[in-house]
């Protein structure tokens, strides 16, 4: 695993477009955090990446209009520890005390 | 107090804006309403891709910003191939949509969609405007980026509430950009790896892409060249950027490049790029892309670096400034003498089996009708066998004078591509060659073209088949022309009449006789020196095939050269 830490102006569609460069590769996103900082925004990603989509990720983030730097990162325990109830998590959740669960899916 | 649409026009003006492409609608049609007296011409195509392409042929042939305007809903969504189109080939183009009434956005409201998120992954930038006063700084910073560094697409998205309403305007503004710790300029510091790489290639080669051309590098590039006097040779956008009567240039490379371009970068240990992505129609099978070679890779924007495989030497910045800083790096430093290789390179075992193209028509046809073009023109192809046998046949130093969808490979492309060429350039004769498939896909804007009077030469090469379709089938597929049969093709001269236009139609028959016949001469000269616009359809043999060609997967070193 790997993490991404990308640095931006929070303009719109920015943000988008960092999770797109992602998303277009067919990568999944187990983790994914965006916050404010005193410089702009960070959004931190953890990615199961190979070297190639690295490079490629890089790249295309720089490419991005208001992004300002990319850093690579660790995995902390907390991080790891997310995406592990992530991927155990059923998908969709469970609802309780519904008669019929699919009724939800059929709305 | 000005409304928005006028708010917006006057600051497209203050951008360069002088002609703009579209279709009205009900969200935009305030903007419309604003037209008159804001000193920008519209034109009025017949179909929202019809305008953006022909954004897309005035921006490829100027170098300036296209700019195309539509209304919401289906209207926006049809823009999306010619914003595809602009970004894969580095076009710069603004499109400028209506939107439905800002209270009613997410509401799935009549002609809404969502065209900002749909367009994300295909413009350089873009913005869904939130109120009347943000105009004049979006419209400042998305012309500032459709320009800039690698151009592109940008999609300005206008509720039409806000073009409706009115505020105070004290005029356009300019736009700064944030500065960037990763901004980089032309680097200057390469000249001493450049000198060690060169020193130790014995068949250096270079490779010349669209990025020459966008950077106006175009005459310190022939210099560079002609002090190197090594093997060179173009992609499809490159086509131009090399005067095609230097001794060391090699034509086209790639898929459908020529046999002596492929074996030269095949073969070669030290490989310059310039203004190339190496996309897989040059590459062939990456993994066996030029595999002795150290690649030194001239390049604006940086993700375009590394995409096959990594190089020795990035040179990151605008080639209006690497080059130059090359070429004075090398001035005067000994290189080895690559005359052996140059003359092993460029030699005529390597040229093509079939130089003049005799044995195949629809290139004779094309030799003819090119060697006839007055000397200020500029050809457009659509996509398709076509596309690349006016490639392979196009022998102009005119670095803009050849124009066609590359990377998307957008069939539909040339003909309203053509309307913008010729309205940016009356006074050149601009001929739009088109298959028979793709000049259907836009036929509509025949319309434009009679409306406007534009003296557009248009050629349909009709063979009645998706032609590059069913030459992969043929060769790949046993044959099975699936979906592929287009021998039901209406009459395209009576159509180009129900336009007013003149059409005719001609069969390989003319091309038969080498030198062709005087009649045949005098027609074709009619045709390309009309007032007027014409339209002349080439009737042609189903199975003629485009060779070179590489097939998918192969090595450039593995083209088919005939067939079997």
């Amino acid at each position: 695993m790997h993490v991404f830490h990308i640095h931006y102006h929070n303009t719109q569609g920015t943000l988008m477009r960092i999770l797109n460069a992602i998303s277009r590769r067919g990568v999944e996103m187990p983790y994914v955090q965006a916050i404010s900082i005193p410089t702009g925004h960070r959004v931190t990603v953890l990615l199961e990446v190979n070297v190639k989509q690295i490079g490629q990720l890089s790249r295309d983030w720089h490419a991005i209009v208001d992004v300002m730097d990319v850093r690579a990162g660790a995995p902390t325990a907390e991080m790891l520890e997310l995406t592990a109830d992530w991927a155990a998590a059923p998908h969709p959740p469970a609802s309780a005390g519904v008669a019929d669960p699919t009724r939800a899916a059929r709305a | 107090m000005l409304r928005g649409a006028e708010i917006t026009l006057k600051c497209m003006k203050a951008e360069g804006v002088d002609l703009v492409f579209g279709y009205p609608g009900g969200a935009i049609m305030p903007l419309y309403d604003a037209l008159e007296g804001s000193g920008i011409r519209h034109i009025l195509t017949r179909h929202e891709q019809g305008a953006v392409f022909a954004a897309e042929g005035v921006a490829r042939v100027t170098g300036k910003v296209g700019v195309a305007m539509a209304t919401s809903g289906p209207g926006a969504t049809n823009l999306i191939t010619g914003i595809a189109d602009a970004k894969m080939d580095s076009v710069p183009l603004v499109c400028i949509t209506g939107q439905v009434r800002s209270a009613l956005i997410g509401t799935d409201a009549f002609q809404e969609t969502d065209v900002f998120g749909l367009t994300l992954s295909l413009t350089k930038w873009s913005r869904l405007v939130k109120s009347i006063e943000e105009i004049p700084a979006v419209i400042a910073e998305g012309f500032h980026w459709a320009r800039s560094g690698r151009p592109g697409p940008v999609m300005i998205d206008i509720p039409t509430d806000f073009l409706k309403a009115k505020v105070e305007f004290s005029g356009p503004v300019k736009f700064k950009p944030h500065a960037r710790p990763s901004d980089v300029h032309g680097e200057s510091t390469f000249g001493e790896t450049l000198i060690t790489l060169l020193e130790q290639a014995r068949k250096p080669v270079a490779l010349i892409g669209a990025g020459a051309k966008l950077s106006g590098a175009i005459d310190d590039l022939r210099r560079l060249l002609d002090h190197l006097q090594i093997p060179a040779f173009t992609t499809v956008h490159g086509l131009g950027a090399v005067d095609p009567e230097k001794p060391y240039y090699l034509g086209m490379v790639g898929m459908h490049g020529t046999r002596a371009a492929n074996m030269a970068l095949h073969e070669t240990d030290c490989l310059l790029v310039f203004g190339a992505r190496l996309d897989d129609r040059v590459t062939g099978d990456p993994s066996r892309f030029a595999p002795q070679a150290r690649i030194i890779h001239f390049e604006v924007d940086p993700a375009q670096l590394d995409r096959v495989r990594a190089c020795e030497l990035p040179v990151i910045g605008d080639l209006a400034e690497t080059v130059p800083a090359c070429h004075a790096a090398l001035r005067h430093v000994k290189l080895p003498d690559w005359s052996d290789w140059r003359d092993v390179a460029c030699g005529p075992e390597r040229a093509e089996l079939d130089p003049r193209g005799l044995a195949q028509p629809t290139i004779r046809f094309l030799d003819e009708l090119f060697s006839r073009l007055p000397e200020n023109n500029v050809i457009l192809a659509d996509v398709g066998q076509h596309q690349m046998w006016a490639a392979q046949r196009y022998h102009s130093s005119s670095p803009r004078g050849f124009i066609t969808s590359g990377g998307l490979g957008a069939m539909g492309f040339a003909l309203p591509a053509a309307i913008g060429v010729q309205l940016a350039r009356p006074d050149t004769t601009v001929l739009c060659v088109s298959g028979d498939g793709g000049f259907q896909m836009n036929i509509q804007e025949l319309a434009t073209v009679h409306r406007l009077g534009l003296p557009i030469k248009m050629v349909i090469i009709d063979n009645k088949y998706l032609g590059m379709v069913r030459q992969w089938q043929q060769l790949f597929y046993q044959r099975n022309y699936a979906e592929t049969d287009l021998s039901d093709n209406p009459d395209f001269v009576e159509i180009a009449k129900a336009y007013k236009i003149h059409g005719k139609r001609i069969g390989e028959e003319v091309v038969r006789e080498y030198p062709v016949s005087q009649s045949t001469g005098d027609e074709l000269d009619r045709f390309l020196r009309s007032p007027a616009p014409e339209l002349l359809v080439f009737d042609t043999a189903p199975e003629a095939n485009v060779f070179p060609m590489v097939p998918a997967g192969a090595a450039l070193s593995e083209m088919l050269l005939e067939e079997d």
